[in-house]
């Protein structure tokens, strides 16, 4: 039996974070309650988990590091179907960068034990800088491949998978254990049902602290980040916008006077 | 004493209302207003997420999720299209008397095939003679050997084509004083969906008569008891049929908002969005004060029932309430949305006329009224 | 080394004997950093045939290039261009390392901050060594800019976007060491590229368009996303998009621009359906002319653009296209008469 572990971050949802604006007079963000959802690439992470769980047979476990409310995420995830639930949380960890939180997860990860896959979405809605994948592995000392868009050979432990690579893509031999991180194209996420939600009822979500972990104060949230947030400033790139007037038609006018005298028409 | 928060559960029930209504039915929607058709992938894509299952306990093949969960549920769904929600809620009624009075027989005949949507349900009560007044129904039942005699029409039912499986309110032809619900079915010889309705709102959801022609109802398809029709079909109505109502209107009322809220923060008159004008500031703020109470009454009725409660009055304040805020707010939206809120291609035109039908469903303002009297006065 | 600072360093990327733009533009960028900071530029440069290459990152700045020059070297291997990395590394304790924010970047970069437990800051729209003689690494978030730091870790790492900073002036005469360095021989692989596939690439290409147009949310769905790419095509415009364009389908990641997408640099920029998040807004690196069309007048769009209509696109969009295939089949129709 596969043993898989997902991890899944928590992030506001992006259909309002169009409102978390620095404020620019106090250069820092406003406390805006804006709903938390399962980071959207974290989604085809899961499903790839699921897929593999309905060939094989596989125990999948969420993994998820976040404050108290990011519960609701993993219960979400194990609505969808997965077996267990992992939340991470504990105020030292706040204000982790990458490597923190990269740092943190793969601790988690060794306490959970044996584990043949690692699924992660390739980047976070929020933070994307697509880096918590791939230090995972290294923490573990397994292997990775990032932005994979298909899984061609799943059988044993060689896997055979395709990832987005410049103008195309790569093909990659892969030995498990190993990390994968996931694009869009992988596969199209499965919806929430009822039966599901019935179902988690019963399913266990563990909540570690830090001193689960067993991990040093140092090593975690902003203590444990080499890289930090020192300033926050605004947009500088202003123009003096000219708004067009008049009717629809008058406005499709002006506009493509402007093209024509820039040359384009 | 009380909570008014959903518990994380039921916030996970609202999302798969709220995506299944915004992926699966939305795209429906359009035939729907146009054709007055278009039921049957509904029904079909209803059946598929578990609508119809919500009520059914799991023993026979059901969620048994409860009915905060069917608000929740309802809601979403009418927020989208009231009249998805207002079938779904109907079938919700007429499986209603087989889980509240069905002998075990009869759950475990009918409850699975409901849960799964291979039989659908309604309640036929309303005649030509009366909805509001339904002891004055002329459906008659003769008894026989074994079986009994059904003849009658029932009028402005929901899912009168596509039930196959009704619940029908007769008088006893020697006894003007017994009532008796007959569980009538597709096939039997006599019964039939005869003429269709086309109403001015909730568009697509089916509505229309039924006939009975010395119909033969085998004895054990006798739902209740004998005598006891009025009690079964007061009570299916009184708690889920009004608790529906609520789902639809609660709906309907979210969706006028959010078409005013968006329409208002578009529109620029004067230099600036109309949202900056105090006098639609203040429509909106009417609707959102209806929406907020509305909300409390018809979960605070829900809980009542989750509990086991009576709560039949309670729902027949939230019906009132909420059906009555419905029109309100949708007369608001179109009159936020000057000139244009007369245009088809903004759903505010649809809402209006989706409003108008919520009043007379499941019992008048009027007739709430006359409930809630008896209720205060007594 | 006997210099007063660490030395700025770079991991460069070359395919088929051609250096990529991005390296060339951090090592033009690592030359003004170390200039800063009084120290060396050095490079690293894995793959194969890579003399012309090396030669080419002297001209632009480099003053030491450590050159892996192999066939086991091609195509790329995360688990050996980290280890070979990762040694140089440890030998000369940079103050700073860079690394294009290219697809092997991406995965490479937090393979080496990881191994030698640094910050590492992803997409940078600027770095500049501050007061202190720290790097400051500028990215977009939040409507504004943030500034990252990793006072204490070093190396300071840094990946970048091809167009963010300018082409180098290469100067032939500028004179730097070569350094050929060894693969580990026999070195266990246990994530092995088989091979890399092109794939056919469609239309303008995004970085060379002098007009682009960029579709956004407000489409609403294919068929306006549809009205926005006969807009662009009747423009000759490269047509780009931005995330949420993307997330809903509509397109691909390639046409994505922003700052995880791709930088551009046009003569005129049309935003459809946009609201002008910075994430996108920070992709188009400079434009003479910026146009934007938008249904909301509080859209953020409307303060980066020289000219902005307050339109539904998907009203405005189709009388646009409608009026340019007018006054082409005039202009088509004088022709013939003349």
């Amino acid at each position: 039996m596969l043993n898989i572990v997902v991890c899944v971050k928590a992030v506001p949802d992006s259909s309002m974070t169009a409102k978390l604006k620095i404020d620019p007079i106090t250069k820092s963000l406003p406390r805006l309650d804006i709903p938390l959802v399962i980071n959207p690439l974290d989604s085809h992470a899961l499903e790839a988990a699921l897929q593999l769980k309905k060939k094989y047979s596989a125990h999948i476990t969420i993994l998820c590091m976040g404050p108290p409310p990011a519960g609701n995420i993993v219960r979400e995830c194990l609505a969808l179907g997965a077996d267990k639930g992992i939340l991470l949380t504990d105020p030292a960890f706040a204000g982790a960068d990458a490597f923190a939180t990269a740092y943190t997860l793969a601790k988690a990860i060794e306490k959970n034990g044996p584990v043949d896959v690692v699924f992660c979405g390739m980047a976070s809605s929020d933070g994307a800088t697509e880096w918590v994948g791939p230090e995972i592995a290294t923490f573990l000392n397994m292997p990775v491949v990032t932005m994979v868009r298909e899984i061609v050979e799943d059988q044993g432990d060689e896997w055979i998978v395709k990832a987005d690579y410049d103008h195309g893509h790569r093909k990659v031999k892969l030995k498990l254990p190993a990390v994968i991180t996931v694009t869009r194209n992988l596969n199209q996420p499965r919806t929430l049902s009822f039966s599901g939600i019935l179902k988690a009822r019963s399913k266990e979500i563990t909540v570690w602290d830090r001193e689960k972990l067993d991990i040093l104060a140092e090593r975690v949230g902003l203590k444990g980040s080499p890289t930090y947030v020192t300033e926050m400033a605004n947009l500088e790139n202003r123009r003096k916008v000219e708004i067009l007037e008049g009717s629809l038609q008058e406005k499709v006018e002006r506009l493509v006077q402007i093209l024509s005298d820039a040359g384009v028409v | 004493m009380i909570d008014f928060t959903f518990t994380e559960e039921q916030e996970l029930f609202r999302k798969v209302a709220r995506e299944f209504a915004e992926i699966k039915i939305a795209p429906h929607v359009p035939i729907m207003e146009e054709t007055n058709r278009g039921w049957d992938e509904v029904i079909k894509e209803l059946a598929e997420a578990e609508m119809i299952a919500i009520t059914i306990p799991e023993e026979y093949g059901g969620l048994g999720m409860g009915y905060i969960a069917r608000l929740i549920a309802l809601e979403e769904i009418a927020r989208v299209s009231v009249a998805t929600a207002m079938m779904n809620q109907i079938f919700g009624l007429g499986i209603e008397p087989f889980i509240k009075f069905g002998t075990e027989e009869q759950k475990k005949k009918y409850l699975p095939k409901f849960a799964t949507g291979e039989r659908l349900a309604t309640i036929a009560v309303t005649e030509p003679s009366g909805g509001s007044d339904p002891k004055g129904c002329r459906t008659k039942y003769k008894k026989g050997n074994g079986t009994y005699f059904l003849n009658g029409r029932k009028c402005f039912i929901t899912n009168s084509h596509t039930a196959d499986t009704q619940v029908v309110l007769a008088v006893d032809e020697d006894n003007p004083e017994a009532f008796t619900t007959f569980v009538v079915e597709k096939g039997l010889e006599g019964f039939k969906p005869t003429h269709e309705e086309h109403k001015m709102g909730m568009r697509g959801c089916n509505t229309g008569e039924i006939e009975m022609k010395n119909v033969s109802v085998p004895a054990e398809n006798v739902l209740g008891g004998e005598g006891k029709g009025l009690k079964v079909a007061m009570t299916a109505i009184g708690d889920v049929g009004r608790g529906g109502m609520v789902g639809c209107a609660l709906g309907l009322q979210q969706a006028c908002l959010e078409a005013a809220v968006k329409f208002s923060n578009e529109r620029i008159l004067y230099g600036k969005s109309i949202s900056n004008l105090q006098a639609i500031q203040f429509k909106i703020a009417e609707m959102k004060i209806d929406l907020e109470a509305g909300r409390l009454l018809g979960y605070r009725a829900a809980a009542m029932q989750d509990k086991g409660e009576r709560s039949s009055n309670e729902f027949a304040v939230a019906k009132y309430y909420t059906t009555e805020a419905a029109q309100k707010a949708a007369k608001m939206a179109v009159d936020i949305h000057g000139g244009y809120g007369c245009m088809e291609e903004f759903p505010v035109t649809r809402y209006l006329r989706d409003s108008y039908v919520l009043g007379p469903s499941a019992g008048t303002s009027d007739i709430m009224k006359v409930i809630i009297s008896r209720w205060a006065l007594s | 080394m006997e210099e007063k600072s660490a030395p700025v360093f770079v991991v460069a990327e070359q395919g088929e004997g051609e250096i990529r733009s991005v390296s060339l533009q951090l090592v033009g960028k690592a030359r003004q950093l170390a200039d800063d900071l009084g120290s060396k530029v050095g490079v690293v440069l894995l793959g194969q045939n890579l003399t012309k290459v090396a030669q080419e990152l002297v001209e632009a700045g480099a003053d030491l290039v450590f050159k892996g020059d192999s066939d086991l070297l091609v195509p790329y291997q995360a688990e050996l261009y980290s280890e070979m990395i990762v040694n140089i590394m440890v030998e000369h304790c940079p103050d700073i390392l860079l690394i294009g924010s290219t697809f092997m970047g991406r995965e490479l970069a937090p393979l080496i901050a990881a191994k030698l437990e640094t910050g590492l800051a992803a997409h940078c729209i600027d770095l500049v060594i501050n007061n202190e003689g720290i790097l400051e690494q500028k990215i977009p978030a939040y409507g504004g800019k943030i500034t990252i730091v990793c006072p204490e870790k070093r190396p300071q790492m840094a990946t970048v976007a091809n167009g963010v900073f300018p082409n180098p002036v290469l100067d032939i005469a500028r004179s730097g060491e070569i350094i050929p360095i060894d693969v580990p021989k026999e070195f266990p692989l246990r994530v092995q590229t088989l091979e890399i596939v092109k794939e056919k690439s469609e239309g303008i290409s995004l970085e060379t368009a002098s007009v682009i147009v960029a579709g956004g949310a407000g489409a609403g769905d294919h068929d306006g996303w549809h009205q926005i790419a006969e807009l662009a095509d009747l423009l000759n415009a490269g047509f780009g998009s931005t995330r949420p364009a993307v997330d809903a389908g509509w397109t691909e990641l390639e046409t994505m621009i922003g700052q995880s997408g791709k930088m551009v640099n046009p003569e005129i920029y049309i935003g459809v359906g946009l609201s002008g998040e910075l994430q996108h807004m920070v992709g188009v690196v400079a434009a003479k002319i910026m146009i934007a069309i938008n249904n909301d007048a509080k859209a953020p769009v409307f303060e980066q653009v020289d000219y902005g209509v307050v339109e539904d696109c998907r009203v405005f969009v189709p009388a646009l296209v409608n009026k340019l295939k007018n006054n082409k089949a005039e202009a088509r129709r004088a022709a013939h008469v003349n």
